[in-house]
Formats: C-alpha cells, sequence, structure tokens
C-alpha cells in the first residue's frame, strides 16, 4: 500500500498503482469529501491509502465499527450534498445491505459510491459472495472495472453518475482488480472540497415504498445512459461467429484467449463495463449478430441469467443463437463451473471448444512434471503467524475443555482466529458463519436448557469482530438472560486485514489518538462480568477459562496480548532457542510437541541434530513455547537495548 | 508390557481407573489434571509411552517388580516384603503434633532432609477441607507444612517433575501405595534418559497406608460438617470420621463419606505400600503413635539412624494386633480381585497366581 503515486499532481502521468489504489485516486480526482470503511480483504487498501491523504486533500475519513454504519455515515456525507465514498468486502455488503436498499429507495444528493470487492476463490474470505445480485436486489447501477485503469475511470464516472441519477452507484471489484498493479494514466485533481455541507429544510430522504416506481425509472435511466456509455464496447468483427459477453478481468483472459487461438476474425468481445442495468439495445444489437455467445464473468452466471433472458424476450430477433457458460459448463475453472476463480486457459479451452480449434493447454508431460515439482515444495497450511497470542489462546481452551471434561461446543467467528477451524486452532471451532454469528448463536444455545441442552458454550470472537456485531448479540444474551462464555481473542488491531485499528486501538484512520473503547467497558456497562488475561501465561489462562466455563450467566474473558509480528517490530525481542542438551529430541516422549503439535513456524525440527529447533529469523521471541515445553529445553534470553 | 496413550487412555483414563498419582502429568504436554482428574488433552500418536509405562494402572509384573525392588520373590503374600513391623513416632513434639499420629513421616523426612540424605521431598499440601496440592519441600518448615493425612487423590508426583526441573535432587518422595508403584515403575523404564533420571533422583520412597482415597467433593462435604469452625485434623476410624475443629471434635459415620470413594481404590490391590522402603500408617489403637513398616534395606538404615539421631522412636509392634492388621489387608486385596474379575476388563493387576492362591487360602501367620 502506497499514498506516494495516488497523491501525485501531475495530469497524464501513468504511474503504476494496484487496483485499490487507483480506486482511491479516482475517488481524490472526483473531489470526495468524505470516505468510510471497515476493513476487509480485498479492498482494505482503499481506505488505508486515503486515510493517508486525507489531512493534505482535506477530507474525512474513519474506519467505522462495521459496514452499515460505514456506509450510513458516508450516506449523511451525500445528504448534505458532499462526494462520499464507502468501501467494504462482500461480506460487508451484506452487513450494510439494509441501509443500501433503503438510500437507494430514499435517493441521495452528493455522489455517493459503494465500492464493493468481490473474493472470487475467497482468498482471504469464507465465502466467494457474488455481490453483483445484491445490487440488483437494492436496484443499483453496477460498475464493473477490468483493470486498475478503469477503476480510477470508473471510480471517476461513478460520482458524476450518483449525482446525475441521485442514487448511490456501486463499483463491484474482484481480488484481481484490486490486488493487481497496472498503469493508469491519472487525471487533475480538484482544489480541496468546494461548498459548503448542508441540507435544506425542505429536503426529505424518506424510505418508502411509494420509491419504488422512482427506482426502477432510475434505471431505466441508467440503462439509457448505458446504451452509449464508453465503458460499455465492444471489440472485433461487425459479424462475429462467437460473441463473448465479459466484464471484470475476465475481458482480459477473453482477449487473451483469442490472441492465442488466433481467432480474431471469428470472435468478437462485449464488454459490460455497467454489469447492471443491462444496455439492452446494445446487446441485442451483437446479439442478433452473433450465432454462439459465450459468458465469462466471475463467480456466478449473473451476465448469463440476465442476457439469457433478454435472448428470451427477444428470441425471435436473435434465433438461432445458442448460450455457453457456466450453465453449459463450459466456462469451467479447476473446481467445476461457477466455482471459483477463472483464467486465461479456462476461457481459451471454452473458445477452443466452441471454435471446433483442437488446443491443449498444458501439452506433453505438463501436467506429470507440474506434479512431480509440485512434490518438492514444501507443504504449508493456513495457520497462525509465528507467536500469534490465538496459538496459545487456543491450546489454553484446549486444555481447559479438556480438563473440564464435558462437552462443550465451541462457536467461531469471522477474523484471523477462524484458523482455528484448523490444525492450528486444533479443530477446535464447530461453527463459522458470519461476523458476531458466534455470539448471537451462543446466546441461542445459552437458552437451550430447558430443552435439555446442558453443554457448556464457547462463543470466540475477535477484537475487531466484538465492536463490529458482538455487542448486539452480547446485549441480546444479557437481556434474555442467556448463558455463555465469550472469550474476545484481543490483540489489540484488525490483524487480518493488515492491522487497521478499531474501537479497542485508541487511535482513529487519520492517526488522532482518541480514548481506547475497552470490552470491559462495554461488556461490563452491561452488568457482564469481564475477565483479562494475558494468553502468552498459558497455565493461568487455562485455569481463567477453566473456572469461567464452571460458572453460570453470560460471562466474558478478554485473552489480551499485543499482535505478535506488531510488537515484533517495535521492542527488542528476546532470543529463544533450543538448549540442545536439555532437549531430548524423539526420546522425550512429547512427540515434537513444540513444531508438530503447538505448531509455531518458529519452531521448527533439526533432523541433522534430530533435536528441536527454532528459526530465529521467524521467531517473534513470544517464549510461550519455552513454557510449554516438558523438558524446559527452550531457553528464552532477555536482549537488552545495547545490544548485549 | 508395552503401551502408549492410546492404551492408557483406553485402560485408565476412561474406566475410571486412575489414581491421579500425577507421574504421568508434565511427562508430558499432553496429560493434565484439575480437581484430582487426568485427562489426555491431544494424542500424541506414539504407539509407545512413558505415561503407559509409568502408570500404577497399566499392567504391573508384580513378581518382576518384587525381584527389582527388594532382590527376592516376597516371602508374605498379604503385607509383603518387610524385615520389620514397629510401632513409631516423632520425638519432637512439634512434629508429632503437626502429623497425623505419631508424625513419624514427617520426622523421617526432615532427619533426611537435615541430614542431606536428601534435598528435598515430594509431598502433599493442603488444609484439611481444601483441595490438597502436589508440593515440593525442601526445608523442615516446608516439611511439617504438608504433616497430616489429605484423604483424596492429589496427583503429589506431579512435584518429582518439578524437582528434576529445579534440579533438586535427590529427593524423597511420600506417597499413597498407587504412588509408590508409580515412582517403581518410573525407575524401572530404562534408557529414555530424562524419565530415567528423574526416577534415579529418588532417594527414599515412604509409602502410606490407604485403604481408598476421597474424590475432591469429599473436602467440600468436609467444609459443610465444619461450618465455620476451622478444622485442625481429619482421622478416620473403621466406623467414623473424626473431626477436629477449633470448636471441638465432630463425628461423623463412615458410611456419609463412601459415596466419595474413588471408583479405581475399589480395585487397589496394595493398601500398605508393598514396594516402598518404608510404610507408614494408623495403629488403630493408639493415636500417639504409627505404625512402622521397613520394607528395604534402604529403609532399615534410615530407620536405624533415625533412631540413634533420636529423631524417632519406636516400640516393638503388639503381636496381638497383627491378624487384625493382616486380615484388614487380606480383605482388602480380596475386594479388589472380586471387583476386578466383576469387571471383566484387564487391569493391572497381573496378579501371579500363586499371589492369588496364597491369599484365597488361610493366613498362617
Amino acid at each position: 500500500m502506497s499514498a506516494s503515486g495516488v497523491r501525485l499532481d501531475d495530469p497524464g502521468r501513468s504511474v503504476l498503482l494496484t487496483g485499490n489504489e487507483a480506486v482511491a485516486r479516482g475517488a481524490l480526482e472526483a473531489g470526495i469529501a468524505y470516505a468510510s470503511s471497515y476493513p476487509g480483504s480485498p479492498s482494505a487498501e482503499v481506505l488505508e491509502v486515503l486515510a493517508a491523504l486525507a489531512e493534505e486533500r482535506g477530507f474525512y475519513a474513519e474506519w467505522s465499527v462495521n459496514e452499515k454504519v460505514a456506509l450510513e455515515g458516508a450516506a449523511a456525507a451525500s445528504l448534505a450534498g458532499l462526494r462520499s465514498i464507502c468501501i467494504m468486502k462482500a461480506d460487508g455488503l451484506n452487513v450494510a445491505l439494509d441501509t443500501l436498499t433503503a438510500l437507494s429507495a430514499s435517493g441521495t444528493k452528493g455522489g455517493l459510491v459503494v465500492v464493493v470487492a468481490d473474493d472470487p476463490g475467497a482468498h482471504s474470505s469464507v465465502k466467494e459472495e457474488d455481490s453483483r445480485y445484491l445490487g440488483k436486489v437494492a436496484h443499483l447501477v453496477i460498475l464493473e472495472p477490468a483493470d486498475p485503469q478503469e477503476a480510477r475511470d470508473m471510480t471517476v464516472a461513478a460520482f458524476g453518475l450518483a449525482e446525475q441519477l441521485r442514487a448511490p452507484v456501486m463499483l463491484r471489484c474482484v481480488t484481481r482488480v484490486c490486488h493487481a498493479s497496472g498503469n493508469v494514466v491519472l487525471g487533475t485533481l480538484p482544489p480541496k472540497p468546494a461548498g459548503r455541507p448542508h441540507i435544506g429544510c425542505q429536503e426529505r430522504y424518506i424510505t418508502h415504498v411509494a420509491y419504488h416506481r422512482i427506482q426502477e425509472e432510475r434505471l431505466a435511466q441508467a440503462r439509457e445512459i448505458g446504451e452509449g456509455w464508453p465503458f460499455n464496447a465492444y471489440q472485433g468483427p461487425p459479424e462475429p461467429e462467437i460473441l463473448v459477453i465479459t466484464a471484470g478481468p475476465g475481458y482480459l483472459y477473453a482477449r487473451e484467449a483469442v490472441e492465442v487461438l488466433g481467432l480474431e476474425g471469428r470472435v468478437g468481445i462485449l464488454k459490460l463495463g455497467m454489469s447492471w442495468p443491462l444496455p439492452e439495445k446494445f446487446l441485442l444489437r451483437h446479439l442478433k449478430s452473433a450465432s454462439k455467445v459465450l459468458f465469462v464473468e466471475e463467480v456466478e452466471p449473473f451476465h448469463e441469467e440476465n442476457v439469457g433472458y433478454l435472448v428470451a424476450c427477444h428470441l425471435e430477433e436473435v434465433f438461432p443463437l445458442a448460450l455457453y457458460g457456466k450453465k453449459s459448463g463450459h466456462v469451467a475453472g479447476p473446481k467445476g463451473p461457477g466455482l471459483g476463480e477463472i483464467d486465461v486457459d479456462t476461457v481459451i479451452r471454452a473458445l477452443a471448444a466452441l471454435a471446433g480449434i483442437p488446443y491443449e493447454a498444458q501439452p506433453g508431460d505438463y501436467g506429470r512434471e507440474a506434479r512431480e515439482l509440485v512434490k518438492k515444495i514444501p507443504r504449508r497450511e493456513l495457520g497462525f503467524c509465528a507467536g500469534c497470542p490465538h496459538r496459545a489462546s487456543f491450546w489454553a481452551l484446549k486444555t481447559a475443555i479438556a480438563l473440564d471434561g464435558r462437552e462443550v461446543v465451541v462457536l467461531g467467528d469471522i477474523g484471523c482466529y477462524t484458523l482455528g477451524a484448523g490444525r492450528s486452532g486444533h479443530y477446535l471451532m464447530q461453527t463459522v458463519h458470519a461476523m458476531g454469528s458466534g455470539v448471537g448463536m451462543a446466546s441461542g444455545l445459552g437458552k437451550l436448557e430447558r430443552l435439555g441442552f446442558s453443554q457448556p458454550v464457547v462463543a470466540l470472537v475477535g477484537d475487531s469482530t466484538f465492536y463490529h456485531a458482538a455487542v448486539p448479540a452480547l446485549i441480546n444474551a444479557r437481556y434474555n438472560q442467556s448463558r455463555f462464555l465469550l472469550v474476545v481473542l484481543d490483540n489489540g488491531t484488525t490483524a487480518m486485514t493488515g492491522h487497521q485499528p478499531h474501537p479497542g486501538s485508541g487511535v482513529t484512520a487519520l492517526g488522532k489518538r482518541v480514548p481506547a473503547l475497552s470490552m470491559e467497558e462495554v461488556a461490563g456497562a452491561f452488568g457482564i462480568p469481564v475477565t483479562v488475561h494475558d494468553p502468552y501465561d498459558v497455565k493461568g489462562a487455562v485455569e481463567a477459562l477453566y473456572r469461567l466455563l464452571r460458572q453460570d450467566g453470560v460471562r466474558v474473558l478478554v485473552l489480551r496480548r499485543a499482535y505478535a509480528l506488531l510488537t515484533a517490530r517495535q521492542e527488542k525481542k528476546p532470543r529463544v532457542y533450543v538448549d540442545p542438551k536439555r532437549c531430548l529430541g524423539d526420546a522425550c516422549g512429547c512427540h515434537r510437541f513444540c513444531s508438530r503439535v503447538f505448531g509455531c513456524p518458529a519452531n521448527t525440527w533439526d533432523a541433522a541434530l534430530g533435536r528441536a529447533k527454532i528459526d530465529e529469523t521467524v521467531c517473534t521471541g513470544c517464549g510461550v513455547c519455552a513454557t510449554l515445553c516438558p523438558q524446559g529445553a527452550i531457553v528464552v534470553e532477555e536482549v537488552t537495548r545495547n545490544g548485549a | 508390557m508395552p503401551g502408549g496413550p492410546g492404551d492408557l487412555l483406553r485402560q485408565v483414563l476412561q474406566t475410571g481407573q486412575c489414581v491421579s498419582c500425577g507421574l504421568c502429568l508434565d511427562l508430558c504436554p499432553y496429560l493434565q489434571a484439575a480437581a484430582e482428574r487426568v485427562v489426555m488433552i491431544h494424542h500424541c500418536g506414539l504407539e509407545e509411552g512413558n505415561c503407559f509405562r509409568v502408570c500404577p494402572r497399566t499392567p504391573t509384573d508384580w513378581e518382576e517388580m518384587d525381584r527389582r525392588v527388594f532382590g527376592a520373590p516376597r516371602a508374605d503374600h498379604v503385607l509383603g516384603h518387610y524385615r520389620q513391623i514397629l510401632f513409631a513416632r516423632a520425638t519432637d513434639p512439634v512434629v508429632a503434633a503437626a502429623g497425623q499420629y505419631g508424625g513419624v513421616v514427617s520426622a523421617l523426612i526432615i532427619f533426611a532432609l537435615d541430614g542431606g540424605k536428601i534435598r528435598g521431598a515430594v509431598l502433599t499440601a493442603g488444609a484439611p477441607g481444601e483441595m490438597p496440592q502436589p508440593a515440593l519441600a525442601v526445608s523442615p518448615d516446608e516439611v511439617l507444612a504438608c504433616a497430616g493425612s489429605k484423604y483424596s487423590a492429589a496427583p503429589s508426583l506431579r512435584a518429582l517433575h518439578e524437582a528434576a526441573r529445579r534440579g533438586v535432587e535427590p529427593v524423597a518422595v511420600v506417597g499413597r501405595p498407587c504412588q509408590v508403584l508409580a515412582v517403581r515403575k518410573l525407575q524401572a523404564v530404562q534408557g529414555i534418559e530424562a524419565h530415567h533420571l528423574a526416577g534415579r533422583k529418588v532417594a527414599l520412597v515412604v509409602g502410606l497406608f490407604c485403604f481408598w482415597a476421597l474424590e475432591p467433593g469429599f473436602h467440600a462435604f468436609l467444609r459443610a460438617v465444619a461450618g465455620k469452625a476451622r478444622i485442625l485434623k481429619v482421622d478416620f476410624s473403621p466406623e467414623s470420621m473424626l473431626v477436629r475443629t477449633d470448636r471441638g471434635p465432630l463425628c461423623k459415620p463412615v458410611e456419609e463419606v463412601r459415596g466419595f470413594i474413588r471408583p479405581a481404590c475399589r480395585e487397589c490391590f496394595d493398601p500398605t505400600a508393598e514396594f516402598a522402603d518404608v510404610a507408614v500408617g494408623s495403629t488403630e489403637y493408639d493415636e500417639a503413635w504409627n505404625t512402622l513398616v521397613i520394607r528395604s534395606k534402604r529403609g532399615e538404615a534410615l530407620v536405624r539412624a533415625a533412631l540413634e539421631a533420636g529423631a524417632i522412636e519406636v516400640r516393638p509392634y503388639p503381636p496381638e494386633r497383627l491378624p487384625a492388621l493382616r486380615a484388614a489387608v487380606r480383605s482388602k486385596k480380596l475386594r479388589a480381585l472380586e471387583v476386578q474379575a466383576s469387571r471383566g476388563e484387564s487391569s493391572y493387576l497381573l496378579i501371579p497366581a500363586g499371589y492369588r492362591q496364597a491369599l484365597t487360602g488361610r493366613d498362617q501367620r
């Protein structure tokens, strides 16, 4: 993430930017006055860049407590006549959706652009949602950039469109746009936001079913705009045999596939920059000239369905025409049609099949050779970072549950600690849904006692998630007298997405120091007893968990320890090493507890010596493994500042 | 016979046969205990392990153990190997008052500490009515703080590993008969450096007579019995529990605590710590004295030295009391065999046929 390219006041210059930076640049050029977000991959960097530039560009930026509040803040700026941007990942749109559907009905004033980043393949998500469907539900215009340049261009255009339509416009990005870097030609930076924010006494922004008609009229207006909009474009022969309809990075894949297969004379590419509403006349014009249509998009068959419906309505005009894509099985990534990301190979295979061209994407022994090579790559599984306090917390929880002896139910949540559903957390988590869901479920399970449910319940939630969505569930639990133990895994930051601050951090997106809102204060104010413990003290944490598991009512345990990689950067870390004389190797009986079971990446195995070893370049010096080694073979040596 | 964590789980932990001796705790990171309940946190995946080797409730070769500890097969199938049975007590009135009955265990440990024979002792701490805890005592005061019977299954052998970690050696172990057996099994483990060392660091094993241990609920029961009074000492006779408090004595029929007896104890074949160097119990006769069974040469040497130094005094075991002791022990052993047979599972009691026959016949002594 870098603001240096984004801030350049050098119109016409071509700068290498990521898609996220390009969106931020577009927002700057559009003269935003307000930016808000809740961090989520793959779009977390947009607000990071904007926050870094907010001061010098004279606008406001914040990390909001959740996406709904973020959107409401941005909407407020819009109602006051300012341009505003709100950035979220696909899952965040679900949280903000109630407000978004209402804003679409009530209408807005200043340009409000809602950036929603989808994560096909779920690289850093729990699901791969296609947010275009929700944009359609909200009666919104959906723009889809294909590369960083378009991300900048469409962002700028989106503000104008939003003001023209007096409604929010959704900019739908995907991971391969957000994280890809490309040359972006910069536009002009406006003077600092002009105009005094104001809501006139006659202005009304009321959500009412009566405005449904206006929403439809707005979409019709947008459709007309889309017909001649430069981002909806066709390239290829006037009468192509095969028409590729695509949007987003699929467009780049399609272009490459056509080139690779030498199909320039037979295939045309219709790129939709506006995925909703569809420019129907433009589409029909090209559909009539083709005999085969191939849909290239991620993740769900959104265009395929909507264009398919358009084709059905105009069957006589377009006949004969065959549709291919996910539904026909032609566009299928390694996981299958409609699952995960697609790539150039996916499109080449599909186009080759339609064009009747033999094409082998992996000639000869490629597949076998690749499999052989893959074997040589060290296996890496999802796991907590070295020194991560969560690893200690999960071991403590596993221990406390075993000691408790009852069948404790562990409800998970969304964050780094979701990895606790896997080996890194000893498979303890039994549920993972959405931000704060574990706490709501715990509240429900805690009410099943009269129906014979007697298992103790533990909900795990991260610090940022606590503020984001756990608080209402906690209030619900307290009000309805539920019973469970809420364990907050507090590492003091939103670690998963790049350690953005949150209400408990005591610092805002603009770097301003503010009073931290502690979980103790929040839960304490609800009358819920709160215990705070350091997870690095595993023994003490086990005792606290064991004791709290046996208590009744709603209770909270905050396992607090600052994010390991951050502290390792800030402090002089102790040197941790294995005393090879004390480590018994495979004679110990622990069966390589440190490297194999506890599983910190810094705990490795010295095969030559047959002893445990610490990878000092990875080790953060937390020393937790030293407290758990049954032989006391791991030494923690404090290193003083003067290097002694 | 080899076995690993899986076998320990199946044969001991999941069948309620664990006696909470504490020796497997801290051997590896996977065995932990709370409220005298030992649990396996994680299956390490090994097929063989020291947890199984040292557990007093995994199969034990008793004849081999007799040979290993005493160098000969046993002649007495009721009381095991012994050289002498005596009445004994501490000469120091402070020690005698702190200890159970004559305080001879505390006196012997303090004597061994003072004389440099040991550097520490693995004991059990905790006031009556509280959950007892493992303790590594390194001074006479710390020994006295642990004096008195606890009646529940504190995993005190955990402190043996603490001693190894802290470099406190050699040590004495004072424990229930099952704990004595565990220490002997640890000492028998060959070739695995650390645990072998931990076993070798034990210079003296003092066994306590034990006909059963009670589950932790007993401590709360005791607090309820005492009410606001402070409990000074607890004692059991065959019929009743006597609680001495600062507000006077309280008495409860023993039936009221029977429900707390640890199920594993019902299968115990060794109420008098047959593999200890010396074993100590009540006399069921004279509250001021202990029964002292000198079993090994090492135990004999210690007692002789303690006598010469005037740390303890002894008197002959009244011959007319011996049949009662033998009968109680014999009947306990026979009950254990019955319970085990009724459970119909493999057990730690790989009692040789000869041992059984000697028991079921008439006691000749």
